[in-house]
Formats: structure tokens, sequence, C-alpha cells
């Protein structure tokens, strides 16, 4: 069932290809050292359920609806316009 | 060099200056600099808060040390109602709707925005020229780059168009840009200062921080800026640091060995980073040799995993809620048109690196394993850090290259990182301190001790 995504496509990126450079760098990864430890994982960032933010709806101000509306590409009476979206 | 903000502070209590006139002289050095800095004037904003200070100090009302003081704010900062670009031709007319905190912190504390800075686009690259508005030239040599991503802040401050500037370091470019402009920068230990409105390189190791001529502006703004924001849950409550900064705590310094032994570094860095330490030997502080890991390694490691970051941070931009649309036959032509076409060939480079080593059949032989190196990396620092108080080393290996090489040679600009990556994985308080090598020193301590960097480096301000 798995269809091969190539990065043109991961990326969506027209005619995308892997940089020789950037492989270089890869290629020094695949051959370094692996200490497989696991238990010794430093870069936890996690946070204590009592200090998690409020679940709350926060309004936007005037200001910044007006301004998100000011970015849209497309715009048509106040609503974004997009290309068909239902595809395949 | 003195506090340019107290220099400042007391100029405009003591009305030897009208911030009015101030504000006005800088923006001016802005817009008729040729050095390619400015992607934006905040000129009416500026003008106006401006104003308001002199009226303040007019009527005999005390004004804070930060109100009035003119800053440049690197052009991946969210201020609400200006220009963001991050330097692409993908953001060239997108606004923010909010204002950055750190930005707001600032912004409460009565500093006056002047400028969105030019920058590598996304951040992605060391030289400032990955850029819409024009390559960044090296404050003391023009025919130089600016180094980056940071570039344009760096060098607002070197050129004194600003008295201080907001950079973002990912993997050295607050570091790297202020080592090449000889000023002062600082990237904190990750999560001191909130990410919140910083548009997103690799989340992982972004961080928010100040470049300034001197030592004390770097920790007025570092302590304004810093503290715990529900809005990004990575940030940690900090106590301020004083502004006595006592070193008698700082005994012991180490240098990794293999960074100054290596083939990369110029022989006048290395003799000039070594003669730094007969000075700190002298003063009787005992210096370490440390083994660290190879440079290709840390920097192999660093792309990685900002490269896979990235390729997912930078997937929202697809012209469809915000930012530039080029319209295709249906909605993935449209994706893919506008992508092609409105990100820089660096940008794509990473965007296709992070894609490749985060899909099905690479994952762990790359990405995983580069994890499973950067928490070996971060071991090492721990038991580095039982050892010594404060690791030196140079900030770059080599003096800023010509603008145009980097642009030529991506593999040699990843490897010129070699000294600010490891710092930036770790996410460790590290400062430049544009003094030693042409290209300054950095200093880190132990996470959470930025306190310490500052203090060493008030120590070196005396002996060097």
């Amino acid at each position: 069932m798995s269809k091969i995504m190539t990065v043109d496509i991961l990326s969506s990126i027209k005619g995308a290809k892997p940089s020789e450079s950037v492989n270089k760098l890869f290629d020094v990864i695949k051959n370094a050292n692996q200490q497989n430890n696991s238990n010794t994982t430093v870069h936890n960032k996690v946070v204590s359920l009592n200090d998690l933010r409020e679940d709350v709806v926060v309004e936007s101000s005037a200001i910044e609806k007006e301004i998100i509306k000011e970015n849209f590409p497309k715009e048509k009476n106040g609503f974004l316009v997009v290309a068909k979206v239902i595809e395949d | 060099m003195e506090s340019q903000i107290y220099k400042i502070h007391q100029q405009l209590i003591n009305k030897e200056i009208s911030c009015t006139a101030l504000v006005q002289e800088k923006l001016d050095l802005l817009q008729q600099n040729t050095f390619n800095t400015v992607n934006s004037l905040l000129e009416e904003t500026a003008i106006e808060l401006a104003k308001k200070v002199d009226a303040k100090i007019a009527n005999g009302q005390e004004i804070g040390l930060l109100e009035g003081i003119p800053f440049g704010i690197k052009d991946v900062y969210m201020v609400q109602g200006t220009y963001t670009t991050a330097s692409s031709d993908l953001l060239k007319n997108y606004k923010s709707a909010y204002t950055a905190t750190a930005i707001q912190k600032l912004l409460d504390a009565g500093a006056i925005p002047l400028v969105k800075e030019n920058c590598d686009s996304f951040g992605h690259g060391s030289s400032s020229e990955n850029t819409i508005f024009g390559a960044v030239k090296n404050a003391v040599n023009p025919a130089l780059v600016g180094g980056g991503s940071s570039g344009g802040s760096a060098v607002n401050v070197a050129k004194d168009y600003t008295i201080f500037s907001i950079g973002g370091d990912t993997g050295g470019s607050i570091r790297q840009p202020a080592g090449y402009n000889k000023v002062y920068g600082l990237k904190p230990t990750y999560g001191r200062i909130s990410r919140y409105g910083l548009m997103a390189y690799a989340s992982s190791t972004d961080c928010v921080g100040p470049i300034a001529k001197s030592l004390e502006d770097i920790r007025i703004v570092l302590n304004v800026m810093s503290g715990k924001d529900v809005k990004d849950q990575t940030t940690y409550k900090s106590d301020k640091i004083k502004k006595d900064l006592n070193t008698s705590n700082i005994k012991t310094v180490g240098y990794f060995k293999n960074f100054i032994e290596s083939k990369a570094i110029s022989n006048e860095i290395k003799v000039d980073f070594l003669a730094i330490i007969d000075k700190i030997k002298a003063k009787g502080i005992a210096v370490k040799e440390l083994e660290f890991f190879d440079s290709d390694i840390l920097v192999s490691t660093y792309y990685t995993l900002a490269m896979a970051e990235t390729a997912s941070n930078l997937s929202r931009l697809d012209g469809t809620n915000y930012g530039a649309r080029i319209e295709g036959d249906t909605l993935k032509d449209t994706y893919s048109i506008t992508r092609s076409e409105k990100f820089s060939e660096e940008t794509k480079r990473r965007i296709v690196g992070g894609n490749q080593v985060l899909s099905q059949g690479f994952s762990d032989e790359i990405y995983l394993k580069a994890q499973d190196v950067r928490n070996q990396i971060s071991a090492r620092f721990t038991n580095d850090f039982k050892e010594v108080d404060i690791i030196l080393s140079p900030v770059t290996p080599q003096n800023p290259p010509k603008i145009g090489d980097s642009l030529k040679d991506p593999l040699a600009m990843y490897l010129s990182d070699a000294y600010t990556v490891g710092f930036s994985l770790a996410e460790l308080p590290t400062l430049t301190l544009p003094k030693g090598t042409n290209t300054g020193l950095q200093l880190t301590a132990d996470k959470k001790n930025d306190a310490h960097v500052l203090q060493f480096a008030n120590l070196l301000n005396d002996i060097l």
C-alpha cells in the first residue's frame, strides 16, 4: 500500500533534489559512533500538568483581525479565497 | 566601552539631548547607510514615541532606564503592524498581526524600535547574503560579509545606528556576526527568553538575545526580556542578574584542545587564543584542557536536526493564508509553484535536507542518530561543568569571508559554524566578547548560569 514519496513531493518544491553538500553532512552522522544512551536523554521538555496554560479561547483584537485579513493572498467579500481544496 | 544606555539616559534626564533629535539622527543614519542593514524603518512610530518621552521629561516626570533608547529588531520578530519579511521573497509583504513577547517587554520598558533588520532568509545562513535586501556588509571592512544570520543587527550596533539590537541565535546567528563586527552578542540559556513571536527556524535551539557595545547593556536588555511566558512553554523563571559582577566564584576555565589543534583554524586565531589562555593562567585561574567532539560531528548533528525542524516549521508557508501566492491549476500545484519560486536556494536546500532525514527509511540512520549524538554532547557538557566553571573558545575558526564566497560553497559555510553549534545543541548560555582574537572569544557556562558568563567576561575585560 505504501507509496514512495520523493523529496520534491514531500517538500512541495518542484524539481527539488537532494544536495551533495547536505548529503556529505548526513554521511558523517551515518558513520558516527552511537551509544544508544536512551536512559540519559537530557532534552526532555516536559511541561508539568500544573504548569499548563489555561484552556481558554482568547479573542483577537480588532487590529489583529484586520491585519490577518490584510495578509490574505486573495480575498473576496472578507473571505480567504483558495484553489480547489478537495482533490485525489 | 561604557554603557551606552546609561550614558543616553543621563543625557536625556539632564536635557543635554532631546529624544526626538536622537531618534531622528539614528533614523537618518539608518536610511542613508550603505551596509544593507535595513529591511524597513519604523519612522512614524519611533518619532511619535520619542515625542512622548520628551514630553514626560519636560513635565518633570521620571523616565525608566530604557525609556527613549533606540533599538533594532532582526526581521524575524513579530511587531504588530510592521512588515516582517524574514528577508524572504515569500513574506515580502507580510505584516505582523501581534508582537513577540521579548519585544513587547522592551516596548513596555519604553525602548523605541527604529528598524527591522536584514538577516539571512528565515535564519538560513552564516553570512547575511541569503536575503532579498542585498548582502549585509561588514562594519569593519565592507568587502567582507556582515556574518549571519543576524548580520544587519550586529552591523547596526557596530556602526552606532542602534544602541542595541535584538538578534536570534539558532546555531551561532548572534555570536558569529557579533564576532565579525566586534560587538558583544549573547545567546542566553535556551528558555530564558520567550520565543513567542520569533519566526521559528529550529525550535529546539532557537534563542532570542541582545547585541550591544558594552557588557552592561547586554545585562540590562537580557534582564528586561527574560522570564517565564505561558505562550512559550519551554521558558523558565529566572532571577535578574545583578550589576555587581563578582568574579570570585570562577576558579577553573576549560577549553577544547581539539578546537585549537584543528587543521581548520587559522594560525592567527590559534596564536591569539593561546595567548589569552596564558594571561588567564597568569591571573591565578586554573585552566584545564578538555576533549570534545570533532567539528564535523558537531556541524552534521546540528544541521541534521535544524534542517528537520525547519522543514517542519516552514511547511506552513504555502501561500494559502498569508505570504505570496502563485496560482496553479490545483491546490497542490499552487503550493509547489509558490514554494519553488518564492523560497531562496539555501532555504530550499535545507527544507529538502530536512524532509530527507525525516522520511521513512532514513530517519533511523540519520535523524534519530543525530538526536542520540546530541544527547551525548549534552552529557559531555554536564560532566565538563563538574570540573570547570567556564569554557572558553574562539567564535570562528577563520576570519570573515569575502562577500560572494559563502554562496559558492554551502558546505564550507556550514563548517564555519563548527565552534558555535555545539553550545546551541546543549542549550548553554554563550557570549561573544569582542576581544582576544580577530573574531572575538566565546564564553560558555552551564545551563541557567548566564550570570557566570557575564561575570567572567567582566574579568576578561580587565585583563585583555
